[in-house]
């Protein structure tokens, strides 16, 4: 076993107890909500896996960066593992949000401003994983992708400054730009952070696994050019017009 | 394709290897003379044929049409409805005009010759782009009265406002447009992809541009700081980023 | 506690997303060791 491999196992292993701490954190230490009871432990999940998403996206953004200057496909692969798993996390929000939702507005979704722009950067990011498939060459599909990454995050503020300008009914932020005295209770702060970090270890696992997903696909990629390659240096040999007809026409003509 | 034309122009130009493509190459032209010559180049293509303005104003045309099938256009149900379908009509013509812009270039390969020239490639994307913001401004200003008259909205009174949001929102829809009209050029299905990659980011714009026209058109009319800021931001965001990745989007 | 199985659904969805993605990166995985493994057979020839 390589160093390399041992310490992701290691990785795993954290990620494996710190998600057991949170999960208990959040059913047996974090105090009752006074209104919605129950049903605001959903906040620790919900929220973390929010924030998951935002680190994976800037991630994104940085591959990008880097591929552009660098131009090591390794940075478009990590950038392109980064942008699944949080586009995973991003599927995770806006799945337990409704679930949240249902019992405390009566309603599964609203048209707020904060859901749609999380739904927003599920499509952006959706549309990021697509265009993967739809572009054949290798270097014009990083480039494309790693662009679309940095235009991807820069537009996040954007879209989530319509919040505080054309707000809705979503509760207003309780960490970051909270008005004083509407704060979180420390006990509630402290689950939350640890349920964070439990997310971000178990994101570090999967994106890990995405990517060498991407490494294993990248070498595919270039023995099969090679292989492409050597198939056709023979057939510069055999006479043109057999090289130029389509058999596959004439078969079924 | 791309790359054959890149090694012929490498044979035909040897010191023209992607170093000697970047703005400050001593064999370039200035940036604003080379993007004035590639917005003069497309604006006389256009004219030769006015074939994109003419398709894509009707285009919209038809949209904004269609849309008064969807609701009752009434003067006070037009005033809530009417900027949001003015600024959708305007974002489907936009990315469905951005779609040629690159593709007019693919069939002769005068990408490549435009490589060639000594034109920084920030030269060329620019003067596209404003070529682009061009042409879009021309639909919206034929759009405008159209709509006006369609439903029952008096935008006489608040024109210079209206004119204001156009240009700040038609300049967010260009940036990223051309960008991506660009690096697309090659995709499969790419009359879908550009449409999926661009609406999502065209969000702020349209939350912005319809807040502003719905405030213009509002009785009594209302200046709308913030969304104009908001769209005035925007659009320096987009093209600060644009800038920065310009070169290295046309070399290959 | 009140809406006690709603908590527990979320809980739950979460986890089954997470699965379900491991799950998809282990076949892809899986399918791309294949045809990494077949066309270094075919060259090895």
């Amino acid at each position: 076993m390589s160093p390399n491999r041992i310490l992701w196992l290691v990785v795993k292993l954290i990620a494996a107890l710190w998600m057991a701490a949170a999960g208990y954190a959040i059913f047996f230490v974090a105090p009752d909500e006074s209104t919605m009871h129950a049903i605001q432990r959903i906040f620790y999940i919900h929220v973390s896996s929010a924030w998951t998403a935002g680190v994976a996206f800037f991630l994104v953004a940085v591959g990008g960066v880097l591929y552009l200057i660098k131009r090591d496909p390794r940075y478009d692969w990590a950038g392109l593992s980064a942008a699944e798993t949080g586009f995973v996390f991003t599927t995770v929000v806006l799945v337990t949000g409704p679930i949240w939702a249902k019992p405390i507005w009566g309603i599964w979704w609203t048209w707020d401003p904060r859901l749609t722009s999380t739904f927003v950067l599920w499509l952006m990011y959706a549309a990021y994983l697509l265009l993967g498939t739809l572009v054949d060459d290798k270097q014009r599909r990083s480039v494309l992708r790693s662009v679309y990454g940095i235009f991807a995050f820069i537009n996040v503020p954007l879209v989530f400054m319509t919040i505080r300008w054309w707000r809705g009914q979503h509760p207003s932020p309780v960490i970051a730009g909270a008005q004083p005295g509407s704060g979180l209770d420390p006990t509630m702060k402290a689950v939350l952070f640890l349920t964070w970090g439990a997310t971000l270890c178990l994101f570090a696992v999967l994106m890990r696994s995405r990517y060498r997903l991407e490494v294993i696909r990248g070498e595919t990629e270039e023995l099969r050019q090679l292989a492409e390659d050597s198939a056709v240096a023979p057939a510069s040999n055999r006479p043109f017009v057999s090289a130029v007809t389509p058999t596959g026409f004439a078969g079924r003509g | 394709m791309a790359s054959n034309s890149q090694s012929a122009s490498d044979a035909r130009v040897p010191s023209a290897s992607s170093t000697s493509f970047t703005s400050s190459s001593p064999g370039s032209l200035p940036l604003l003379t080379g993007l004035w010559a590639v917005f003069a180049k497309e604006v006389r293509t256009e004219l030769r044929t006015r074939e994109l303005l003419v398709t894509t104003a009707v285009f919209a045309l038809t949209i904004v049409f269609m849309f008064s099938f969807s609701f009752d256009p009434t003067s006070e149900e037009s005033r809530r409805i009417g900027p949001g379908l003015l600024w959708i009509a305007f974002l489907f013509a936009g990315t469905l005009m951005l779609e040629p812009a690159f593709l007019r270039e693919q069939s002769n390969d005068t990408l490549a010759a435009l490589r060639l020239a000594p034109i920084a490639p920030t030269a060329i994307l620019l003067g596209k782009m404003l070529a682009n913001f061009l042409f879009l401004s021309i639909t919206e200003a034929l759009l405008v009265p159209v709509f006006a008259v369609f439903y029952n909205v008096s935008v006489a009174s608040v024109l210079p406002g209206i004119i204001l949001v156009c240009l700040l929102g038609t300049l967010g829809i260009v940036i990223p447009g051309t960008i991506f009209s660009a690096v697309t050029a090659h995709a499969r299905m790419r009359e879908l992809l550009l449409p999926l990659l661009l609406l999502p980011i065209f969000t702020p714009i349209l939350i912005a541009a319809t807040e502003a026209t719905a405030a213009l058109l509002s009785d009594p009319p209302e200046w709308p700081a913030m969304a104009l800021r908001l769209l005035a931001g925007a659009d320096i965001i987009f093209l600060t980023a644009a800038v920065f990745l310009f070169d290295s989007l046309l070399e290959e | 506690m009140k809406n006690f199985n709603s908590l527990l659904a979320a809980y739950m969805v979460f986890w089954a997303i997470v699965f379900i993605f491991q799950f998809t990166i282990a076949r892809r995985q899986a399918r791309a060791e294949a045809e990494l493994e077949k066309l270094r057979q075919q060259f090895g020839k």
